[in-house]
């Protein structure tokens, strides 16, 4: 079946940007007759998800072994409500074919608060939502991947299969192995979970104490996360379909490298796309140049978790300007302050310049291994100045552990300082500040998967603080909305029983939490009261010794380094970057850089 | 100059008038067609547009003009690299910019759905006065210059640049009035000065 555009027509001339639901985009065009049909669903809006790299990576990989690779993303509510009244299926975009009709619906979960948006998804294709319930017809496997898999207890009960680590290496695979068995029989389940970064969760079970802790896990109590180690020869899409309407980042993205060497204690990308991995000089030009002449895009982004690092920066932005034709312009997104220079930067729109300090002072840096310090943010902003920019984005965090009010006073320290230094050159546009502070959010394999949550008291008496202090012209502030954050904690660290909540919390209209125009509380409120979860349980201190819900998943960096780095956190101890010394996390036997410092893997 | 008349149907009808311009110029790009950049501060690649078409019009009746030098056939270039419904008709090498945004006075529409009427009582009025998207009072009557039922539906000219109709506005006003509700509205034509 074919979902035929004219029978939508009244429905789409009514909607808020149809564009996002018409398909036929530039690029995206999916062959029929495939032994195998993947949707990549992204489960936030068309603009949100066009701009997401590792959907493409993934459907890529399905592509290269000749299966058909569609997408689809949420609908916006008027859509949504639009298709259930005429009784049509939510469908992907290039094919037009309902989603219940693909053999795979791989979901990309990026975040924690757009958990509800992959139900809305199901629902509106009429795929039930949990897997319990989808037993004895032929529905499609309901895949998760992304950041959010490495704790997919609060969804297990939502889904067939959670690929944890590298799609691009096991996806795929899986799909060979589905047509192999002859569907998804129980012989395809259990081969399924022997492979590296696949879980499948109805085979495994959780045992919890009275507590409400976790006891332990019967069934398959380990899963190894895959791993991409030659990135260099990994699949890239060369050609990315370019979307209909105005994306959030609408423009070409060359991927320099997976994983950081920093270490900040708070960042799970950071651990959890360990090890380092690069793409050379070459590699990377040619598929800049691929990309550029395949999507009529004039802007590429050099996308990293801290693109400063990559050893071969000036190269490779001296190889892209002379291979690149006249006219396209480097988008260099993730820069540290301490590797920010203005040759980095000139191609970029002169008007606003980020910098993500995450602390005010010194101390609070060192303790969560953020390596920056003072010197090196004035010298930052004075390089940024001096390349004509005028605006200065600061990105912190609050309610880190340790924290004191000194440590917040030192925000404005930093305005104040970035203020000198931008009056001393004497510009006559006036400078404009721009300070966010976020709340803190203990995740899942980081050294702080253990710490608690500041509660709501302590944020707000924070956020006042700050408010007062940066009472300052030039300057604004703003900061997160606390039940977000509570919320995001709570799915973060949550185990399998929130799954209940999720559901409760969906049916009371809970979708597109992470628009907050769209953010129900109160739904969410009367989900944990009728489910009888407390969400202090998951923002609280967990003990040391506590099998956390995620236990049973290796990601390669070991419980014992995460331990002693947050012993190191306490002592406000810097772990510099592992690409000057190995701190002996766990990868070191899949480490480029470990490898060159002759460490042995253990 | 190039001036080109191309399509907007078969899904493309959904996209905004600013969507389509980025894609057009990217449709260029693809296809390795230089074109001049204006020389402000805020660069931009000098192609023009018609007047834009209201979101969920499909018409085969679009007109474009880019500033560049293109020798080879234009209409295979631009429709290998132009996303669906998005298509180039025919094109003609000008020495000026005909500028369609002024140029095309009035449209030719075919609409259908709207309960059957007698036209003479639209074309005998003199003035129909109707509330626009912006609350403003204005007199169509002048901007209406055919309409007859043909073919199943309704083939109506309507006025275009500084006397513009919305053709969907239009049709709503017939179907409050008469009965019925449009379904899809399509251009056929363009006329005015330059357009072929």
């Amino acid at each position: 079946m074919k979902v035929n555009l004219n029978d939508l027509a009244e429905l789409l001339r009514s909607v808020e940007k149809p564009a996002r639901y018409i398909g036929g985009e530039f690029g995206g065009k999916v062959t029929e007759n495939s032994p195998f049909y993947f949707c990549a669903c992204f489960p936030d809006l068309y603009e949100v998800g066009m701009s997401n790299l590792g959907i493409k990576i993934v459907a890529e990989s399905f592509k290269k072994k000749g299966y058909a690779a569609d997408y689809c993303y949420t609908p916006y509510k008027d859509f949504g409500e639009g298709l259930k009244k005429l009784n049509v299926p939510l469908y992907s975009l290039s094919l037009k074919k309902p989603l219940g009709e693909f053999d795979m619906l791989g979901f990309s979960m990026q975040y924690e608060l757009s958990y509800t948006n992959m139900l809305y998804m199901l629902d509106l294709a009429g795929i039930p939502l949990l897997r319990k319930d989808r037993t004895g017809k032929k529905y499609p496997l309901v895949v998760i991947g992304g950041p959010c898999a490495v704790n997919p207890e609060p969804l297990a009960d939502f889904v067939d299969i959670v690929f944890i680590g590298d799609g691009e290496r096991s996806d795929a695979d899986v799909a060979e192995l589905y047509l192999e068995c002859g569907g998804a029989t129980e012989e395809f389940f259990a081969r399924a979970s022997e492979m590296d970064g696949v879980y499948v969760p109805a085979l495994t079970k959780v045992n919890y104490n009275p507590d409400g802790t976790v006891a332990g896990f019967e069934g398959v109590t380990r899963v190894k996360k895959a791993l991409i180690t030659d990135l260099e020869n990994a699949v890239f899409p060369r050609t990315q379909c370019v979307p209909n309407c105005e994306s959030v980042f609408d423009r070409s993205v060359i991927e320099v490298m997976r994983g950081c060497y920093r270490g900040c204690r708070f960042c799970q990308a950071g651990f959890i796309y360990r090890p380092v991995r690069k793409r050379s000089v070459q590699t990377l030009t040619e598929q800049a140049c691929a990309l550029i002449s395949s999507t009529g895009y004039s802007e590429i982004s050099l996308n990293s978790l801290s693109t400063g690092d990559y050893p071969h920066l000036r190269e490779l932005i001296r190889s892209l300007k002379s291979a690149l034709p006249e006219g396209v312009t480097l988008a260099l997104p993730s820069l540290r302050v301490d590797s920010f220079d203005k040759e980095f930067a000139q191609d970029a729109r002169k008007i606003s310049l980020t910098f993500a300090p995450e602390a005010g002072t010194q101390r609070l840096r060192d303790v969560i291994n953020k390596d920056v310090t003072e010197e090196e943010i004035l010298r930052a902003a004075n390089s940024a100045f001096d390349g004509g920019y005028s605006a200065v984005k600061l990105y912190f965090m609050l309610g880190l552990p340790t924290e004191t009010d000194e440590d917040l006073r030192g925000i404005r320290h930093i305005c104040d300082i970035i203020k000198r230094a931008y009056g001393a050159k004497s510009r006559q546009k006036p400078l404009r500040i721009s300070v966010s502070v976020s709340t803190f959010i203990p995740k899942p394999f980081t050294p702080f998967q253990w710490e608690a949550q500041a509660s709501e008291q302590e944020v707000v008496r924070k956020q006042k603080l700050l408010r007062e202090e940066l009472f300052i012209k030039g300057v604004s502030l703003s900061t997160s909305d606390y039940f977000t954050s509570l919320l995001e904690a709570v799915l973060a660290r949550g185990d399998r029983r929130l799954g209940a909540a999720i559901l409760c919390a969906y049916k009371k209209g809970c979708i597109l939490d992470g628009w907050l125009n769209d953010f129900n509380k109160d739904g969410w409120r009367e989900a944990f009261a009728e489910c009888g979860i407390d969400p202090a349980f998951y923002t609280r201190e967990f003990g040391e010794n506590e099998i956390l819900p995620w236990s049973f998943i290796d990601t390669g960096v070991t419980q014992k380094y995460l331990l002693s780095e947050r012993k190191r956190a306490y002592s406000a101890k810097v772990t510099g970057s592992c690409a000057k010394k190995c701190n002996g996390c766990g990868l070191q036997k899949n480490c480029d850089a470990a490898q060159n410092q002759g460490v042995q893997s253990i | 100059m190039i001036a080109f008349k191309y399509s907007k149907c078969d899904g493309a009808e959904y996209l905004s008038h600013l969507d389509l311009l980025r894609h057009i110029y990217r449709t260029f790009r693809r296809a390795g067609i230089r074109v001049a950049m204006s020389e402000g501060f805020h660069a931009h690649a000098r192609i023009f547009l018609n007047n834009p078409l209201p979101v969920g019009v499909k018409s085969v009746a679009e007109y474009g003009s880019a500033d560049c030098d293109f020798a080879g056939d234009f209409k295979a270039a631009f429709n290998e690299f132009s996303p669906e419904g998005v298509k180039c008709l025919a094109y003609e090498i000008t020495a000026t910019n005909p500028n369609f945004a002024n140029s095309v006075e009035k449209c030719l529409y075919f609409t259908s759905g709207i309960q059957p009427f007698d036209t003479d009582l639209i074309l005998n009025e003199k003035s129909i006065v109707i509330t626009d998207l912006r609350n403003r009072q204005i007199d169509i009557r002048p901007r209406i210059h055919s309409l007859e039922f043909k073919d199943g539906g309704l083939l109506f000219t309507a006025g275009c640049s500084s006397e513009n109709l919305r053709p969907d506005m239009f049709c709503d006003y017939l179907a409050e009035r008469f009965g019925g509700k449009r379904t899809e509205i399509i251009k056929l034509a363009s006329y005015g000065k330059g357009v072929f």
